[in-house]
């Protein structure tokens, strides 16, 4: 699906845990898409890399941020409230993935204009699929504006 | 019976009414002139002059004094009136020349009555052998002498009466004190072994009447030498200036009233002397000296008698008001001893039950009943159970604030006649809303001390069909008078009942903040509890979730490379992992369960079975499950939580089915407070020893590899239910399947 025309989509997953992160990536190895995974540990350093401050000047801007809500330093809720308050953002697609069941999250999350909330399945298989069509959906099948 | 009394109370109450001070009689053993001034001319004087003087009324009225005394008498007189030292005159030893060279030594006493007419009152002085010169001085001072060695008011009562006896030398002496209601005990008394004792009667109200108790505060000694002695009157009856008769209202020589002295006669009294004590302006009893013969009693010794009435009336007065703080003292002790038992018991109706003298004692009653809530504990003498909550009843509608008290119940709540001989009295504390501490006391004739056989009264007074006054008759009365009273409620003892209050509650607000500050802290160790709960769960899963997606990966990745050996490896390790995760969901939803933040909305249990049922679509479909659905109600209830509890239920139908295709039969009944739904299987049924066990948190009667679980289902049903003050329960046998019964309230 890749040419010289179309760059390689870039992913951003801000999540803490290396080994949910390391999950999500085992699972878009498998796929078809083109893409570029960048992988950040809390809040703060996601927010530097979206603004593009400090060393994060050149940084992409991402076609898809995969977010967890707990995260260290600056909040997954936080982050979220800003990159929807931010013009040059508002318009990443912004999937929640998280653990939590809690209903007052999910509320929250869509209250902040979050695109998408999705809780991580325990099966693996059901994640594999997920995390697929979270791919396929954002990536290949919505119309996005030009950014 | 009743008549009798009736008519002689009729007599009493003319006692009352008719103005003793009008009177003008006088005792015929001494003169009484009433003489015009300045120049002190006669002009009434008693019709006994002829006898004792020698000359008629009609030869002195309209002469001068001068023409009884010398004037070298009167000039002295004459000049301390003008100078207005009427009182420096008495008494003044006066003599008359009767007839040749005879004379008569008088004790003569002046005053000015309430018409400022000057009267002379003259007696005869008697020498007498056995009072020496200032002989009254050494005799009171002996008698004084003797009280002050006396510690207690008893003592000292009966000092006073053998004193004054001694002195005097009457065949009885007694101290007779008045009560509140004016009704008289004698408390004291010494007499001649031969006659009968008087001590410890009652004497009613009326037979001192008010205006006799108004002479003896104005006279504070009144002397009778012979009651058989015929009164005399004043010539002219009249006073020529004020046209009326004379008040004799101050006057030593007024003769005692006719209905006094035939209650004396009737007494076999055949002379009296009657001293005064008066304490704060009111007449707080009197010395009463009784003799069955005339007996004449020398000026001076009235007069050292009157003294000694004084003297020792202070020191009384002195000695009551050590009692009463006595008295406050032992209440005080009381009321301290009452607040540390309330105190260390921790519960204020336990410290005062377990301490009943000491409740009692407090108030100086015989019975006491503490009202707290719905308890009502009573103690000592006091009308039975019933009787008291009717009277709480009535109390409450009084709507007392600080205290209620009487000492004649039936006047106001007439049906504590029927009680009166424990509650004719009663005192009453509100300490709160339903909360009351009454105390009571029975009718004073139970607790009076008899002076005799009261009903011997009636043999002597009925003489010629006419009442008599007799001091057993006296005593018939008083007893109509006092019937359903009880003794009357003392200042301090009131105080001491009000002291109380306020320690019990302040008792209570102290016991009230500690609780709340108990509640203040488990509710905040309830929700770090809950918060814990929650967080642990939560942070459980996440390690959890990545030993069972790793061992996947594993599994998936590499399936190819291993044995079968190593499938089962990873097939226990997800299995384990799985079965954990399942925990802490169901403890976490245990934990959750709160009747705190329970939703409880008007709810149609049909839907919340509905929803249940679409829960469990795959385990019907799976199981091929029979549901036989009743027609449900409405309740009020949490959703949600009702719903887990059907599921919950139901999924254990189908699950414990055992060999048979599981029919479930669900239904509602409407109970008297409550709605009882049931969920009924036709599975393996439960042992009857196990019915409590199943609803205890992670209790199972079965292997997980029979039937898989954690054992948290029922606990969180029983948990949900209860949170809606319900009940759950099961009926079953096994092999014969099971009904699970649960309950919610109507008025939820």
């Amino acid at each position: 699906m890749s040419d010289e025309s179309n760059p390689p989509k870039v992913i951003l997953l801000v999540e803490d845990s290396k080994a949910d992160s390391r999950l999500v990536q085992e699972v878009l190895k498998t796929s078809t898409i083109d893409h570029e995974l960048i992988i950040l540990r809390d809040g703060l350093v996601a927010m530097a890399f979206l603004q593009q401050e400090g060393e994060y000047e050149n940084s992409p801007r991402p076609n898809l941020i995969l977010l967890d809500l707990n995260l260290p330093k600056k909040d997954g809720r936080e982050v979220l409230a800003e990159i929807k308050q931010d013009p040059a953002l508002k318009r990443i697609p912004v999937v929640v993935l998280t653990t939590s069941h809690n209903e007052d999250d999910v509320i929250a999350s869509y209250e902040l204009h979050v695109n998408c909330y999705l809780t991580k399945s325990r099966n693996l298989k059901d994640l594999f699929k997920m995390v697929q069509g979270i791919e396929s959906f954002w990536l290949e099948t919505v119309t996005l504006p030009a950014s | 019976m009743a008549t009798t009394l009736q008519l002689s109370d009729q007599s009493l109450r003319q006692l009352e009414t008719l103005a003793i001070h009008t009177a003008h009689l006088i005792q015929p053993h001494g003169l009484v002139v009433v003489l015009q001034e300045p120049d002190l001319i006669i002009s009434q004087i008693s019709a006994n002059c002829t006898g004792i003087l020698g000359r008629s009324p009609e030869e002195l009225l309209g002469k001068g004094l001068g023409e009884v005394f010398d004037s070298f008498q009167i000039e002295p007189i004459q000049s301390r009136l003008t100078a207005g030292q009427i009182s420096s005159l008495n008494p003044s030893k006066l003599w008359a020349r009767v007839m040749g060279d005879d004379f008569v030594i008088f004790d003569g006493v002046f005053h000015r009555n309430s018409d400022g007419l000057l009267v002379c009152e003259l007696e005869p002085a008697y020498t007498s052998d056995n009072l020496p010169f200032l002989g009254f001085y050494h005799m009171a001072n002996t008698a004084l002498n003797r009280l002050r060695q006396q510690a207690n008011l008893r003592d000292f009562y009966d000092v006073i009466v053998q004193e004054v006896r001694r002195m005097t030398g009457f065949d009885r002496v007694m101290l007779y004190r008045f009560d509140e209601n004016n009704h008289g005990d004698v408390i004291a008394e010494d007499k001649r072994d031969d006659m009968e004792p008087y001590l410890g009667l009652h004497y009613p109200e009326s037979d001192i009447p008010q205006p006799a108790r108004r002479l003896f505060i104005h006279n504070p000694i009144r002397v009778i030498p012979d009651v058989y002695g015929v009164a005399v009157p004043l010539t002219p009856a009249v006073n020529p200036r004020t046209n009326r008769a004379v008040d004799l209202t101050e006057s030593i020589l007024r003769s005692a009233y006719h209905c006094h002295l035939t209650y004396l006669k009737n007494m076999g009294v055949g002379a009296s002397l009657t001293i005064s004590l008066i304490k704060d302006g009111h007449l707080w009893g009197l010395i009463a000296c009784h003799h069955q013969t005339p007996k004449v009693i020398p000026f001076e010794l009235r007069k050292a008698c009157e003294f000694f009435g004084r003297v020792v009336f202070s020191n009384i007065s002195a000695q009551e008001d050590t009692e009463t703080f006595d008295y406050r003292v032992q209440l005080a002790e009381h009321e301290a001893v009452l607040l540390d038992k309330m105190t260390t018991a921790g519960d204020f109706v336990e410290g005062l039950t377990n301490n009943p003298d000491r409740l009692l004692g407090l108030t100086g009653s015989q019975g006491a009943a503490i009202c707290f809530g719905e308890k009502l504990i009573l103690v000592g003498e006091t009308p039975d159970e019933k009787a008291v909550r009717y009277l709480l009843q009535w109390l409450e509608n009084r709507e007392v604030q600080d205290v209620f008290f009487t000492s004649s119940l039936s006047q106001i709540y007439p049906d504590a006649v029927n009680f009166k001989s424990v509650a004719s009295g009663l005192l009453a504390i509100p300490i709160a809303r339903h909360n009351f501490l009454l105390w009571f006391r029975p009718e004073v004739l139970q607790t009076v001390n008899w002076g005799g056989d009261p009903h011997h009264a009636y043999e002597a007074t009925q003489e010629d069909g006419k009442i008599e006054l007799h001091p057993r008759q006296s005593f018939d009365l008083w007893k109509e008078i006092v019937r359903l009273q009880s003794l009357p409620w003392q200042a301090v003892e009131i105080q001491s009942a009000l002291a109380l209050k306020k320690a019990i509650v302040n008792l209570i607000l102290r016991q009230a903040e500690e609780l709340a500050q108990l509640a203040r802290n488990l509710e905040r160790s309830n929700a770090d509890l809950k918060k814990f709960a929650y967080i642990a769960s939560h942070d459980l899963q996440e390690p959890l979730n990545q030993v069972s997606n790793y061992v996947q990966l594993l599994e998936m990745r590499y399936s190819e490379a291993l044995d079968e050996d190593a499938k089962d490896f990873i097939d226990f390790a997800v299995t384990g992992v799985s079965l954990m995760q399942t925990l802490i969901d169901d403890i976490l939803t245990y934990a959750k369960v709160d009747t705190q933040y329970a939703q409880l909305t008007f709810t149609d249990v049909q839907e919340v079975v509905d929803k249940a049922l679409a829960n469990l679509t795959q385990r019907i479909e799976e199981s091929g499950a029979e549901i036989e659905v009743g027609s449900m109600p409405a309740v009020m209830a949490d959703q949600i939580q009702l719903m887990q509890v059907f599921q919950n239920l139901i999924a254990n139908g189908i699950k414990f089915a055992g060999e048979k295709s599981p029919k479930i039969k669900i239904w509602g009944d409407r109970r008297e407070d409550a709605w009882v739904f049931a969920v009924q299987d036709n599975g393996i049924g439960i042992d009857s020893q196990f019915f409590e066990r199943i609803f205890v948190i992670f209790q199972r009667l079965h292997t997980r590899d029979e039937y898989k679980g954690t054992g948290m289902g029922l606990a969180i049903c029983k948990k949900i239910i209860e949170g809606h003050q319900g009940k759950i329960w099961v009926e079953s046998n096994p092999g014969e399947g099971s009904t699970f019964y649960f309950s919610i309230p109507i008025g939820n």
